[in-house]
């Protein structure tokens, strides 16, 4: 009795063990059939499209850009990205899709950038700060800040601080294409608080900014939010925030609110890939013509 | 007298506290359906929930490519996690010894701790390549989503099921023995069955983790708006499309993604009211 219950619980033991055995040959089956997969140079197969959510900055300045979005006859903007194309809500989201999947092609802020995804060249441009700077890579867009009517003399500080040698000094260390500047930063005598809230392209520029600023007037506070471009700009008009953060450009419906907006630094945006995707360079209406769904087949591009 | 009003006193604090929670409940189903149904009626009731287009910018809102995604992605979980964690909860309550035990219950309860952004950032990792692997899709979808919650629903089902199976009276298990069958079909035949209203209950409870379910799953099911042609294509739940376009919609927009929340909560509200029954019916029987 007892002898059989052991050689019951020996067998149980066993049957266990091959489970996990076969669990785990395969995974590691998995594993070696993407690693076969990944060295082939001439790329066919199904598009992944990914594209970020509706009120991301850098979406509305992908599709601006490059014709996806289209103006219809009575002046309303249409979005005519492919309803079948992936929705990520994060930069962080959209390059671990793409570093996962070798038939994906996605969109980031040039700044984001990171060697797990590779940039396409578009147009023959290989999309870097200098090529932005000097007008050859299209596709790029405006860091704005948001001011409403009202703007008090710490924000202004804190503007006139960003607009400084000093200050974009700082953005060009950050590795986004800075304004010309002229002057240095001169402290006033302004105190107090300041919230500045929007884009999340913007934020992690904005964060060095503040950081920076800390050190040279230490009688304004700075205190950033992250959302998105949309909601620091209503931010600003609703007076909830003193300076909002928009990574495009207004529209006439916010200007008419009563906001203006100013430029504190331009960046690019890189149409990216898996590493192992054997192209590397691509034109715009080739983009344009995936993210509408007319070419879905990466053998269709050459 | 300082003795009674010092009773009175903390009476209120007492009563208070307990009120707490009922007006919070109260405040939000204010809140929603105050926001919600306005929106519901503009939109039209019918429009909204039997919509396949979910178009903002063009003022076009139909809910029901989200709830049949929620209802895939739920369903697909407990299928995939109602047979492991009834199993796994059997194996707990009568087959292994205190050793085995010992290890496995800080495991599960550590399962129900892990914060969801972390299984949804696994998802992505590590379930998301193999998927796209075994079957060549971009290894995002409703398929993708239920194996995690199926994951996420463990800890629940297992819990409530485990206490349900040692809730049986020790006299089912051993006259079942005494009939003459083995402790295996006496666990599955006898101990189970009578664990019934319990199990039900977990697998309710698991119901509610799943739909409800949003961080994870926004990161692992590729958001598509779209009417999911097959399990392995991507899809939106209801809880996906308010965290994803909650930021900055405004006006119509905001209100039908609060209307959004209203069918989620109606939903969460079935569940609950099978919840409380099948917990009755198990009382009176008892």
């Amino acid at each position: 009795m007892e002898k059989n219950r052991l050689l019951k619980n020996l067998k149980k033991t066993l049957a266990v063990g091959a489970i996990i055995v076969m669990a785990a040959s395969l995974f590691t089956a998995c594993g070696n059939k993407s690693d076969s997969s990944s060295d082939s140079s001439g790329m066919t197969g199904e598009i992944s499209v990914v594209s970020r959510e509706d009120g991301s900055g850098t979406r509305g300045a992908f599709i601006e850009l490059f014709g996806i979005e289209v103006k219809k006859d009575n002046g309303d903007k249409v979005d005519k990205t492919i309803k079948s194309a992936e929705v990520t809500n994060s930069t962080a989201v959209m390059l671990q899709t793409i570093k996962g999947n070798e038939k994906a092609i996605g969109y980031v802020s040039l700044g984001s950038m990171s060697d797990s995804v590779k940039a396409l060249k578009v147009d023959g441009e290989t999309a870097s700060v200098e090529n932005v700077k000097s007008g050859d890579y299209k596709v790029s867009r405006p860091f704005n800040i948001v001011t409403g009517k009202k703007t008090n003399a710490a924000a202004k500080d804190f503007i006139s601080y960003i607009n400084s040698k000093e200050g974009q000094a700082i953005v060009d260390k950050e590795g986004y294409v800075s304004e010309d500047a002229t002057d240095s930063y001169a402290k006033s005598d302004a105190s107090g608080k300041i919230v500045v809230a929007g884009s999340s392209s913007v934020t992690p520029l904005m964060e060095k900014l503040a950081e920076a600023y800390k050190k040279v007037n230490s009688d304004v506070k700075v205190e950033v939010q992250q959302s998105d471009s949309t909601t620091g700009v209503t931010s600003t008009i609703q007076g909830v925030c003193n300076i909002g953060m928009a990574s495009r450009e207004l529209e006439d419906s916010e200007k008419a609110k009563g906001v203006k907006s100013q430029e504190i630094a331009r960046d690019g945006i890189a149409v990216i890939v898996n590493r192992s995707n054997g192209l590397s360079d691509i034109t715009s209406d080739q983009v344009k013509q995936i993210y509408t769904g007319k070419i879905t087949d990466w053998s269709e591009i050459k | 007298m300082n003795n009674s009003f010092k009773e009175k006193a903390m009476q209120l604090v007492f009563l208070l506290a307990a009120c707490a929670s009922i007006i919070a409940v109260i405040l939000i189903c204010v809140f929603m359906f105050g926001n919600g149904i306005p929106a519901m009626s503009k939109i039209g009731i019918v429009n909204f929930l039997t919509g396949t287009l979910w178009e903002p910018f063009a003022d076009v809102y139909g809910i029901l490519p989200m709830i049949v995604g929620s209802i895939y992605v739920t369903v697909g979980a407990i299928i995939i996690g109602v047979p492991v964690g009834i199993f796994c909860a059997a194996y707990m309550a009568r087959f292994c010894g205190p050793l085995q035990y010992k290890v496995l219950k800080p495991a599960i309860d550590l399962l129900a701790g892990i914060p969801s952004i972390v299984y949804g950032f696994f998802g992505l990792v590590v379930i998301v390549p193999i998927m796209k692997d075994i079957f060549g899709t971009s290894g995002k979808g409703i398929l993708t989503a239920s194996i995690m919650l199926g994951i996420m629903i463990l800890p629940t089902i297992i819990t409530v099921s485990e206490s349900a199976i040692r809730a049986v009276p020790e006299s089912y298990y051993e006259g079942s023995l005494a009939l003459g069958a083995t402790h295996e079909r006496s666990v599955f035949a006898t101990l189970i069955p009578a664990a019934k209203s319990g199990i039900t209950a977990a697998v309710i409870l698991g119901v509610g983790r799943a739909i409800g379910e949003t961080l994870a799953v926004s990161m692992i099911i590729g958001n598509q708006a779209i009417m999911p042609d097959s399990i392995l294509s991507g899809a939106r739940t209801m809880t996906t499309n308010i965290v994803l376009e909650m930021g900055y919609a405004t006006g119509i927009h905001r209100q039908a993604l609060i209307a959004t929340g209203v069918v989620l909560f109606a939903f969460i509200l079935i569940i609950n009211l099978l919840f409380t029954l099948i917990k009755e019916r198990s009382a009176r029987n008892e």
